[in-house]
Formats: C-alpha cells, sequence, structure tokens
C-alpha cells in the first residue's frame, strides 16, 4: 500500500501542474482517485472536466506524466529525503495557512512543523545583497534566535542565506525555511550545509515534491507562504523592484507588519527598502524594534557575542572609517588621505588580514562582527 | 638555352631561395611554368610575357620552359616575375649570362613593365645570402635592412635590362620613403587618474606579466591597454629583424626606418578567426596577430567574447613565443613573443559597486566559464578598473608621462636581467625562494590568504612572481621582496563573476 502523500508528491511532480489545478484534481477526492483522474484511469470531476477541455492536450501529457511520475516511485523519493508529506486536513498542517486564500494543496516537509508554534519572523532580501546587508541580517538572525524568535527566511543567496546563518550559530534555535523548488534539492549548491541544517534543527518546507527544479516561477509563490507563516516581516535589503517587495506585499495584504531596514540612499541594493519606507514601513534600525513590533520584552539577554578582532590604529583605522559608510575602490580612498598607493595597498591588505575589510570586484568593505556568518 | 636565375618566396615569415631555371628550345612557340605553381604564379606567365614585350625587348618565338627549384613546397605570390622574365630574357639570348652572376632579382611585373612591390621582400632578403639584390623601389628600404649583399632599387624592367646588357648604369634610385606606420604613440600622461590600473601597466610592462583588465563600460580599458606600448623597451636587434620579417611577410606597414623598433601594438577584433590571430589558413601560411604583435602588445578587447577555439589556439604559442604552424611538407615556425592584455567586463550586466549586479546566476555562471581554466591562468595580474573617479576627471594636474614610467621599468628590467637573467614572469615555482624570497611579514600576509582559502597554488606563484617586480621597480637594488610589494600584488589579482561565500581563490 503505497500511502496518499505518494500519489500527491506524484501529481505534484506533473509537468503543467500548477497549484490551483492541484486544488481542482484534490476538490472532494482523496489523492488516490485524483491520480487516477488526472490519468485517464477514472472519470473526471467536473472541475478537471473543465480544465481538459480548456486544456486539449493537457490529458494526454499526464497520461504520460503519470508512466513517469509513479507514486510508487514518488513516495519513495519522499522517503529517501526524509519529506513529509502533509495537506490540510493533516494535524500538522500549519494552522496559519487553512484560512489563507491562496493555502497550499500540500507542503512538502523536512524536519518539524511543531516550530511554528512559537513567535515567528521571517527576514527576507535581496539576492545581491552588499556585505553590510549580509551582516545586517546576520545580526538581526542571530538576536531573534537569541531571544527564542523563530526565524524563517528562504535559504536563498546574499540576505536570505546570512539570516539563516545567523540563526543557526545560536545553539538550540530553530529556524525556519521556505523554498521554491524541491526539499531535496539544495539551490543554490553552496547552500547544501545551510539546508541541512534547518531540516535537522528547525523546518524545509516546500509546496513542490523532491525532484522539482528552482524554476524561476515558483520563487514568487513560495514567498507568499514565507509571508502567511510569520508576525512580522524584516525586509533588509531590496532592489527597486526585488522579490522581497513581493512579499512585502504579501506580508501587507494578511495584516503582517512589514519592517524595513534605512539603506543608503544611493545603494541600489537598498533602493526597494528605502521605498517601503516611505510607503509606511515601519523603520527597522535594531533587533529591539522587531521584538517591539513582536510585543516582547525588549530587554535582551546578553548573550552578545565577543569580537575577538585586533583593533586598527592610525592609518587603518582611517581607511576602516572610510569604508563604513560606503564601499570604497582603492582610487576612492587614495582621493581622501595623503597616502602613497603602496601605503594605502598595505593598509587594505592588513585590515583585510585582522578581518576588518572584505574586497569583492575591487570595492571594499567594512565587516562587522557578523561578517564570518553572512 | 638554360639560364638558372636566383630568386626567393615567402613561407610564413620566412623566405626560401628558389631558383628559375628557364629552358628556351627550338619548337612550337610555348610558355610553360613547372614546379607546383599556384594560381598566381600562373597568372605571372601573362604579366611577365607583357612586361618583356613592354619594355622594348624581343619575347623568344620559342617554347619556354619555367622550372621552380627545389620542386617541393608550394611556390606563393608574384614576387617571381622580375626572375622569370629576365630568366627568359638570358635563356633567348637577349642578356648576356655572365651578367647575372650572384645576382637575385624580387619583384612583381606590371603589364607595363613597372616593377612592383610585395610583400615579404625582408625575409627574401634574408634567405639569398650576399647575392646582390634587384628589388622594387617601394621594397628596397626593408630588403636593405636585412639583406647582406647590396641591394639595386629599380622602377622598371627596361632598366633592369639595360644595366644588364651594360648599356647604361644601374639606377640606383633613392629607395621609396615606407608609408607611415601608425607611429604616434599615445602617452599615459593623458589618463586621468586611475592610479591602480597606471600601476599595473607599470607592472605588466616592467615584469612582461600578462594581464587582464577587468571593468564595466567605460573604464577606459582600452585607453589603459594602448599606453602600454610606450613603456615597453625597444627591440633587441634580433627581435627587431623577426618583427620586420613578420610585418613584411604580412604586407603590414612598417615604420620609416623599414625596421622594427618600437613594440608593436596589435588589436584584433573579437570576431577573428584562428587563422587572423594564430596564422596559417589554407595556404598562404599568413602570419597571425600574435605574430605581427611578436615584441610588442596583443590586445584582446572584450576577450570573453572571442571563440573558444580561438582563445585555446593561443595557449601554445603564448607559452612557447612561437607558432608552429605544419603543413602536408612544410613546417614554419613564427616568432610570437607578446605581451598578452586582455579586457572585459566584470559580468554580462557590467556590475560596478557591490550590490549592483543583476546578472542571473546562470547567466553569470556561463560568462565565467567563457575565459576560465588554463588561458586565465596565464594571466600574472588582473586588475579591476573602474570610471574614473569625478574628482579625478576634474583634476587638471596631468599623471605621470609615458617617459617617466618608461625608465622605471627599464631599469626594473634591468634589475632582473641581472639577477636572473630573464624577465620576471618567467620566473619558475623552484626559482622564487632564490630570486624573490620573502620578508617575515609579507610571508605571514600571503600565509594569511592560503590559510583563509583566497589563493590557490598557482595564485601563490603568480603573486610572488608580481611582488618581485613591484619590488625591482622601487628602484633600490633590494634582494628582499617586502611587505608592501606583496601588498600591492594582492590589490592585482581580481576575479571574474561573483566571489563565492568564503571569498575568491585566484
Ligand atoms: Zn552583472
Amino acid at each position: 500500500m503505497i500511502p496518499s502523500g505518494g500519489f500527491v508528491a506524484a501529481l505534484a511532480g506533473f509537468d503543467q501542474m500548477t497549484i490551483a489545478r492541484l486544488k481542482w484534481l484534490l476538490a472532494e477526492r482523496t489523492p488516490e482517485q485524483a491520480f487516477a483522474m488526472a490519468t485517464g484511469a477514472l472519470a473526471v470531476s467536473k472541475p478537471v472536466a473543465s480544465l481538459f477541455s480548456r486544456y486539449p492536450d493537457l490529458a494526454a501529457r499526464w497520461r504520460a506524466e503519470g508512466k513517469r511520475h509513479t507514486p510508487e516511485r514518488s513516495w519513495q523519493r519522499c522517503v529517501d529525503a526524509g519529506v513529509a508529506v502533509v495537506m490540510p486536513g493533516d494535524t500538522q498542517f500549519p494552522a496559519q495557512l487553512l484560512d489563507d486564500p491562496r493555502c497550499p494543496a500540500a507542503l512538502f516537509v523536512r524536519g518539524d512543523l511543531d516550530v511554528l508554534d512559537a513567535r515567528r519572523v521571517g527576514i527576507v532580501g535581496t539576492r545581491n545583497a552588499t556585505q553590510r546587508g549580509r551582516e545586517t541580517a546576520s545580526e538581526f538572525g542571530y538576536e531573534l534566535a537569541v531571544a527564542g524568535v523563530v526565524v524563517v527566511s528562504g535559504l536563498a543567496r546574499g540576505i536570505d542565506g546570512a539570516a539563516h546563518r545567523g540563526a543557526l550559530a545560536v545553539e538550540g534555535s530553530r529556524p525556519v525555511a521556505i523554498v521554491g523548488n524541491g526539499p531535496d534539492r539544495p539551490y543554490p549548491r553552496q547552500h547544501a550545509d545551510l539546508w541541512a541544517a534547518v531540516a535537522e534543527r528547525g523546518a524545509l518546507i516546500s509546496e513542490w515534491p523532491p525532484g522539482t527544479q528552482p524554476d524561476a516561477f515558483r520563487f514568487p509563490l513560495r514567498n507568499r507562504i514565507l509571508a502567511a507563516l510569520v508576525e512580522v516581516v524584516v525586509v533588509v535589503e531590496s532592489r527597486e523592484r526585488g522579490g522581497s517587495l513581493i512579499t512585502a506585499r504579501e506580508a501587507a495584504e494578511r495584516g503582517v507588519e512589514v519592517l524595513a531596514i534605512p539603506g543608503s540612499l544611493h545603494s541600489r541594493a537598498s533602493a526597494g527598502t528605502n521605498q517601503l519606507l516611505r510607503d509606511g514601513a515601519t523603520p527597522a534600525t535594531d533587533v529591539t524594534d522587531v521584538l517591539v513590533a513582536l510585543g516582547l520584552d525588549q530587554r535582551r539577554a546578553g548573550r552578545a557575542r565577543f569580537d575577538s578582532r585586533p583593533r586598527p590604529r592610525d592609518e587603518e583605522l582611517s581607511l576602516l572609517e572610510a569604508c563604513r559608510g560606503e564601499p570604497r575602490t582603492i582610487e576612492g580612498l587614495l582621493l581622501l588621505f595623503d597616502m602613497s598607493i603602496a601605503e594605502t595597498a598595505m593598509g587594505l591588505a592588513r585590515l583585510e588580514r585582522g578581518g576588518w575589510l572584505r574586497e569583492t570586484g575591487g570595492w571594499f568593505e567594512a565587516v562587522d562582527q557578523w561578517a564570518d556568518l553572512a | 638555352m638554360f639560364a638558372s636565375i636566383s630568386s626567393a618566396v615567402l613561407f610564413g615569415a620566412e623566405g626560401q631561395p628558389v631558383n628559375v631555371e628557364v629552358h628556351v628550345d627550338k619548337g612550337l612557340p610555348a610558355f610553360n611554368v613547372v614546379g607546383l605553381p599556384d594560381e598566381s604564379v600562373r597568372e605571372s606567365r601573362d604579366r611577365v610575357r607583357a612586361a618583356v614585350m613592354s619594355s622594348g625587348a624581343s619575347w623568344p618565338r620559342h617554347r619556354i620552359t619555367v622550372n621552380l627549384a627545389p620542386s617541393r613546397g608550394r611556390k606563393t605570390g608574384s614576387g617571381l616575375d622580375l626572375a622569370i622574365a629576365i630568366g627568359v630574357l638570358v635563356a633567348g639570348g637577349s642578356i648576356p649570362i655572365e651578367s647575372v652572376r650572384n645576382l637575385a632579382f624580387i619583384g612583381e611585373l606590371g603589364l607595363d613593365g613597372s616593377l612592383r612591390p610585395v610583400p615579404g621582400v625582408a625575409p627574401m632578403a634574408g634567405a639569398l645570402g650576399d647575392a646582390e639584390l634587384v628589388v622594387p623601389i617601394g621594397s628596397a628600404l626593408e630588403a636593405r635592412v636585412v639583406a647582406l649583399g647590396r641591394t639595386r632599387p629599380a622602377a622598371h624592367l627596361r632598366e633592369v635590362i639595360e644595366a644588364l646588357m651594360g648599356d647604361l648604369p644601374w639606377p640606383d634610385r633613392e629607395p621609396e620613403p615606407l608609408p607611415v606606420a601608425d607611429e604616434p604613440v599615445s602617452d599615459l600622461s593623458e589618463v586621468r587618474g586611475q592610479p591602480l590600473a597606471r600601476r599595473a601597466l607599470e607592472i605588466a610592462a616592467a615584469g612582461a606579466h600578462h594581464m587582464l583588465l577587468i571593468g564595466p563600460p567605460g573604464a577606459g580599458k582600452t585607453m589603459l591597454a594602448t599606453r602600454l606600448r610606450g613603456l615597453l623597451p625597444l627591440l633587441g636587434r634580433k627581435q627587431a629583424l623577426e618583427a620586420t620579417m613578420v610585418h613584411s611577410a604580412a604586407g603590414a606597414p612598417l615604420p620609416p626606418s623599414g625596421l622594427v623598433q618600437r613594440a608593436p601594438f596589435r588589436a584584433p577584433h573579437h570576431s577573428s578567426s584562428a587563422a587572423a590571430l594564430i596564422g596559417g589558413g589554407s595556404h598562404s601560411l599568413r602570419p597571425g596577430e600574435i605574430s605581427l604583435a611578436h615584441g610588442g602588445v596583443l590586445f584582446l578587447d572584450e576577450i570573453a567574447e572571442f571563440a573558444p577555439k580561438v582563445l585555446n589556439g593561443l595557449r601554445q604559442p603564448l607559452e612557447d613565443g612561437t607558432v608552429r604552424i605544419d603543413r602536408s611538407r612544410m613546417h614554419a615556425e613564427l616568432p610570437a613573443n607578446v605581451l598578452l592584455v586582455g579586457a572585459m567586463n566584470p559580468c554580462p550586466c557590467g556590475g560596478g559597486a557591490p550590490g549592483a549586479c543583476q546578472c542571473g546566476d546562470a547567466a553569470l555562471n556561463r560568462y565565467v566559464q567563457r575565459i576560465s581554466g588554463p588561458l586565465l591562468d596565464r594571466f600574472d595580474l588582473r586588475v579591476n578598473v573602474n570610471r574614473p573617479a569625478v574628482d579625478d576627471l576634474l583634476d587638471d594636474q596631468p599623471g605621470e608621462s609615458t617617459a617617466v614610467v618608461a625608465a622605471r621599468v627599464a631599469a626594473a628590467r634591468d634589475l632582473a636581467w641581472m639577477r636572473q637573467g630573464g624577465v620576471n614572469s618567467e620566473l619558475v615555482p623552484a626559482h622564487l625562494e632564490q630570486f624573490a624570497p620573502l620578508e617575515s611579514s609579507a610571508r605571514l600576509l600571503v600565509r594569511h590568504e592560503i590559510e583563509h582559502d583566497r589563493l590557490s597554488g598557482r595564485g601563490y606563484h603568480r603573486v610572488r612572481r608580481v611582488a618581485r617586480t613591484i619590488a625591482d621597480l622601487r628602484g633600490e637594488p633590494s634582494e628582499v621582496v617586502l611587505e608592501q610589494d606583496v601588498a600591492m600584488a594582492l590589490r592585482m589579482r581580481a576575479s571574474i563573476g561573483r566571489p563565492s561565500a568564503i571569498g575568491r581563490v585566484a
């Protein structure tokens, strides 16, 4: 006997399957019946009949897909990847999603959904983040985890990963990730360690079954789930039309408070967050602002991280200070100080070695103590 | 009657002596050329005949057979016209055979008997030993640069015939000045700001380090690359001759002196074929851009846009300093000792300050892969070039001139020669400890990079070679490479694409 989760996993993996179609298939039918309908083995329900009549090729397509994605194989994939299939009728299904206008048809979960019983904050932002932005995300992730808050993010490159890394640095923390592809396929691949850690300690949630590719269209969809699952969303950095603005909008529509971190007017990475602030989002200048938004006691337990870096002095300190406000090139620094290029290069090399500066593409950014998690 | 006339043909950038053997015997009037002639040699039959008639000489009314010896190898080019014409006239009895002894003839004939220059006279002259050389006046300068014997510039076949018959003295016309090659060299003082990139140019010139300039459009990568030429030393006698041969063979303009002495600068377009860039081609074996850049700079702008096959073809020549071309029965070697300068955008969108890049991961990876691997390894210097700061553009203070920097470059090259007998880019890992030892604080800096996975083994050697050059440029003969030299070298290893979470390995 294959559990009904195998039938859902198979259906969700079909080519040209959408969340709406999956819901039509499952409407007043068991997963077994839905699979039989979709593959032509059972008379179709009214919504599915109308679907097939509108897309004449779909029935044949899905009949073929049924041979590729058999319930047996799909279930085996779930078992192999340690993925549970959770549907709205199940007791573990997150209550926050049940009355959502766009409730998922099923969730594919690694880890433990009970972590959603705690206080929950989403941290989102651009993949093309600045060093400063990633550090802020790590700092917030860390401090929120210290306060016992569950950090929810998307495990993407940039802000997402930094937030998770910050949260995971706190012993006993249980972060949650909402991902846009199969929960068994770490994406981006550099985040494989983060995926494993989140699944192991908290929960890693996807609307798509194991094996699903990271297609671009799936990412905006997962933002609505993230928005629905949290109490507060913090946008750390976002482009003028970034995906995290979609999350912010999804959150606002659901009455979830949106906080944004103010950024430099010159930084593209802060164009979206600054716009959010103009549109009425609450500015977050440190974690206290988030804790206040959650209604939590903002006096934080003194678990501050120890900064072990040797303090720079003299010219090195001046160079460091200059790179704190905004990233600088060596040319830009030479204009600011009366130093030779050799002296400047030497100062920068020592600051890099001391862990105070980081260089990318010829730009130097000051690194704060959160850099190792960012 | 029989005559044998010395001439030469071009193969690659090498001249090969050819004997033009002409038989005139009784039989029906005919004119045949044998000895693997190609299309252009066959065409020369008609030119030779018309030119001889136009010169007032009589065309033998007999069977004429021309053999090009040795018969091995494909004869190319119209430079044999003059020798064939003289051979026909000697064999036909119009010109005494003693008069052509120890003479060689190179040149194309016009139908009116005029003598026209051909490409490759320099290497051809070089192949003819100490023979007295009759050449078109347009080719006389390059012939004189190379020829061991006397050169006899002439404008018309008639002049040559008259001199050989003793009717008139050799005309010995003044060689025609060569069309001027792009002589004016742009000066470094015209570059505003860009202190890091200027420094990189100086280091590249001093250590002969291949250099990759990485920066957004409008950052002035081409402007910088063209300034490198003036920083390089003049070519030595041997290299100048090699470069002249290549230019002559390719029909490229030569400087007024006829000798290529200033470092060449070649900037082929990214649509160039492998044959255009490296040389070869179906049968003409024209030298490629890499040989035309011999002793100077080969600049590949938009290097990531070159076809991968073309870039791959650069590897062997860069390694050996020579292009080897093998054809069924011929081998040619073309000199190709160049300073390679590549320029590219940091990513497809052009990048910029941190957070400005809008490229997707897939597009970025595809882009990075176009210029990764073995070719990327050849670049000792990888330099981020940013658009100059506005303050720099407004600043009227001109930067250092080419002459000032070139003097430092020359001094640094001398130091390297005295120390290890070569340029620093040729320092092999085994010699780094001997010729480029690090002071202890410099060692700490490098070790930190390695420990943080930001320096690979190859990158380590690159940094040390470059730091050696930076130390040499300080001007004070210093055995030991200092921390400041390494710190500067670390600024010359930009990465392409997005750095990974751990930083970068270069
Ligand atoms: Zn980009």
